[in-house]
């Protein structure tokens, strides 16, 4: 089998030819990878690739099944519906409601996290004092699990006695305490999906920040040479190179977003306000204990996400070469 | 997908957790009976949402029983999607975990537990308080482990500075009292009330409910009591949004969950709670660390249309999942859990390095008045006439099994209420949809 060469470099670059790195001979055996290195890379993937496949895709392919049976542990036996489930869950209006709610989320939350997360990439492309440390600080808001952040950001965003309330009313901004989640639908997601965007916002910088550290000096040098203003330099060399770490960032806020959870719970409860799609499916599935429409919006969910992933890697991700 | 990863996950997690918490004792001996020799050298994991009781007691249960103890501590919600994907998945994921008799009915019927009644010892659960609230098709799926029941608080001092020298006993002078408290400017908002959509909330309302007269929101064939604007439960739901709109309850009580809503009482920041839970007095109200009002705050029956009514049933409990590796170490554990010498070392009459702060207030009747005797049960001769004499199951006539969706209805439509997106006939009328699915 023709080796590519990608691969014969690669091993090449990484492994020391045997029997003379220690300046000894070495028993070899042969066979195994030795004699077939194309399986290398499928060999190092394994492990997680059985990891993958009895963790994500087998019970993927029983949700995709059992979407189409009542399942109800309150209403047995187990059966055939077809599209049963799907044709209930759009029957709810508590479940179209979520639905709209995680479209607000998604939008709100892939657009502000790209562009803070954008920002925050370029600011710390340049090496200054204090960059490493700043790195290691933004981690921290990802880091928290959701429950934690949802907490917290109750004490500022909280109507009786937050942080928010306090500062407004000190600086003289609002003359009563005001009530930010629960009332206005819109400015309820909003507020909430702020607290998401935080904890984003660091991952998106990072995976920017990535693809802009490949960006060739001699690029912007060049800009420089040729008179290219700071804007003009940012608008037609950073961005446009930038555009794989922007799609990478894009997709991971789009899968945080659809799968919000902890933040609305939190700070809002189960009210229709702010409950998302997959607040949704934790009722169906654990209030209800119907697991039939609970594998049916899970199957939804999936196939959104995929779709949404695939229009932006369509309409935002360039290929770059340098 | 995410149904069932969140089910793997669940299980993964538990079992994750189950390996990495620390072992609370080791060693063993004690007992000689056939049954401890069966058990002992058996460890069992105990899933609560609670921290574990003092070391040096278990370490006590394990050198009597040869039973050692593994306690996770998880929130609520958690363990409520464990024993849903463990039972689902007929998959072991503790020996002993918190019981909610709200779940119950659900739980019993799906056969997510197992009967007490023959894995306990005879007379274990005697003294007990609230067994009724676990007790479905006659058997006893769970134990109270806290003594817990809908009472109301009120802060006597904030009463006495407006001017009220006589407790209240009905809804009305309870309602003008709150009027006179807040026109007296004692406090802005004089009444506590957790209008955010979750648990606490459909409480609130059952126990107004109650206080209105209506002895359940549902008779005794299941249909709902509450749509008609003459029930209890309709002039209940219309009093609460009322408070809210007229200003005795913050606005901000669109967010209070229990906790927010108790904690605006103990900064001093309202002046009283329709429906509290038994034991506050002591763990927060007369707790200096949490409380601004310490000693201020006292218990009162429940007031009513016409006086005081029954308080309805809290109690958390314990119980023995189906799929449990060790029923009858676990078993085991649960007797002496809610037994009442121990509940009475929890309750802090023993050594310092023997209470538990999770027992709020103990299940074991002598226990309490034990500690009650000792000074260990704040405001406790009021709270005892209630919990003995005053209280009532949360549902009489039973908790229907479709309970769970019927809750998250009565969150949803009265916080909605609450917020002005629905009118409280529409809400009314939601509530009574959902039960009536």
């Amino acid at each position: 089998m023709p080796i590519p060469s990608v691969h014969e470099k690669s091993v090449r670059l990484t492994i020391p030819p045997a029997g003379t790195a220690s300046g000894r001979p070495i028993a070899r055996r042969k066979g195994g990878l030795r004699r077939h290195p194309a399986w290398l890379p499928y060999a190092l993937v394994s492990p997680l690739g059985v990891f993958v496949i009895l963790l994500t895709l087998v019970p993927a392919a029983f949700t995709l099944g059992e979407s189409f049976f009542r399942v109800d542990l309150f209403d047995p036996p187990i059966r055939f519906v077809a599209f049963g489930n799907f044709v209930d869950l759009f029957r709810s209006s508590a479940m179209r409601t979520s639905f709209a709610n995680t479209a607000v989320y998604v939008l709100i939350g892939v657009t502000l996290s790209t562009v803070l997360g954008f920002i925050m990439a370029v600011t710390l492309q340049r090496r200054f004092v204090g960059r490493s440390l700043l790195i290691a600080l933004m981690i921290i808001p990802w880091a928290l699990p959701g429950v934690a952040e949802g907490i917290m950001w109750l004490g500022i965003w909280g109507s009786d006695t937050g942080l928010l309330n306090s500062a407004l009313t000190s600086l003289h901004l609002i003359d009563h305490y005001q009530v930010w989640l629960g009332t206005n639908p819109l400015l309820t997601i909003f507020v909430i999906e702020l607290v998401q965007v935080w904890e984003m916002t660091p991952l998106s910088a990072l995976l920017i920040l990535a693809t802009l550290q490949n960006i060739p000096g001699e690029v912007y040098e060049a800009a420089a040479i040729d008179g290219a203003s700071p804007l003009r330099t940012l608008r037609h060399i950073t961005l446009p190179l930038a555009l794989p770490g922007v799609t990478l960032a894009m997709v991971q806020a789009l899968v945080g977003a659809i799968n919000i959870f902890d933040e609305p719970y939190v700070l809002n409860g189960s009210a229709s306000t702010g409950a998302s799609a997959v607040m949704q499916t934790y009722f169906v599935s654990f209030q209800d204990l119907n697991f039939g429409e609970g594998y049916a919006l899970s199957l939804m969910i999936t196939v959104v996400t995929i779709l949404a992933s695939l229009v932006i890697l369509r309409f935002i991700y360039r290929p770059v070469e340098y | 997908m995410r149904a069932s990863s969140r089910l793997f996950r669940s299980i993964a997690l538990v079992l994750g957790a189950a390996a990495v918490t620390t072992e609370l004792s080791g060693c063993s001996g004690g007992s000689q009976s056939p049954a401890h020799e069966k058990i002992r050298g058996e460890t069992i994991t105990v899933v609560m949402p609670a921290p574990p009781p003092p070391k040096k007691l278990l370490d006590r249960f394990t050198a009597q029983t040869g039973v050692t103890v593994k306690w996770n501590n998880v929130d609520f919600d958690s363990i409520t999607t464990k024993v849903a994907a463990g039972g689902a998945a007929r998959t072991y994921f503790g020996d002993v975990t918190y019981f909610n008799f709200l779940n119950g009915p659900q739980y019993a019927k799906l056969k997510w537990f197992l009967p007490l009644d023959t894995l306990l010892d005879p007379g274990v659960t005697k003294d007990t308080l609230g067994k009724s609230a676990f007790t479905y098709d006659k058997k006893l799926y769970g134990v109270p482990w806290d003594a817990s029941v809908g009472v109301t608080t009120l802060n006597k001092s904030m009463f006495a500075k407006a001017g009220i020298t006589s407790l209240p006993t009905t809804m009305d002078d309870y309602t003008a009292d709150l009027v006179k408290i807040k026109r007296a400017g004692i406090v802005k908002y004089p009444l506590s009330m957790p209008f955010s959509a979750a648990e606490g909330l459909t409480v609130y309302w059952i126990q107004t409910t109650v206080a209105f007269g209506g002895a359940s929101i549902f008779d005794k064939h299941g249909k709902e009591q509450f749509s008609s604007p003459s029930s209890p439960g309709y002039k209940a739901a219309q009093w609460m949004i009322s408070a809210l709109k007229t200003g005795l309850v913050s606005p901000g009580a669109v967010n209070d969950g229990d906790s927010q809503a108790q904690g605006l009482q103990a900064q001093g920041l309202s002046a009283s709670s329709l429906v509290d839970y038994a034991g506050n007095v002591s763990s927060l109200y007369d707790d200096p660390k949490q409380s601004k009002v310490v000693g201020q705050v006292v218990y009162l029956p429940v007031p009513g249309a016409h006086g005081p009514v029954r308080s309805i049933n809290l109690s958390d409990g314990i119980g023995v999942p189906a799929f449990a590796k060790h029923p009858a170490a676990a078993a085991k554990f649960v007797s002496w859990l809610i037994d009442g010498k121990n509940q009475i070392k929890f309750g802090g009459a023993g050594a310092s390095d023997e209470v538990w702060s999770a027992q709020y207030l103990p299940s074991n009747y002598p226990a309490l008045t034990t500690l009650n005797a000792k000074g260990k049960v704040g405001d406790g001769a009021v709270l005892l006439n209630i919990l003995k004499n005053h209280s009532q199951p949360y549902f009489p006539y039973g908790t229907p099994e479709w309970y769970p969706a019927f809750s998250h209805a009565v969150q949803t439509s009265l916080h909605a209420a609450a917020t002005g997106t629905m009118t409280v006939p529409d809400a009314i009328k939601a509530m009574a949809a959902a039960a009536t699915h």
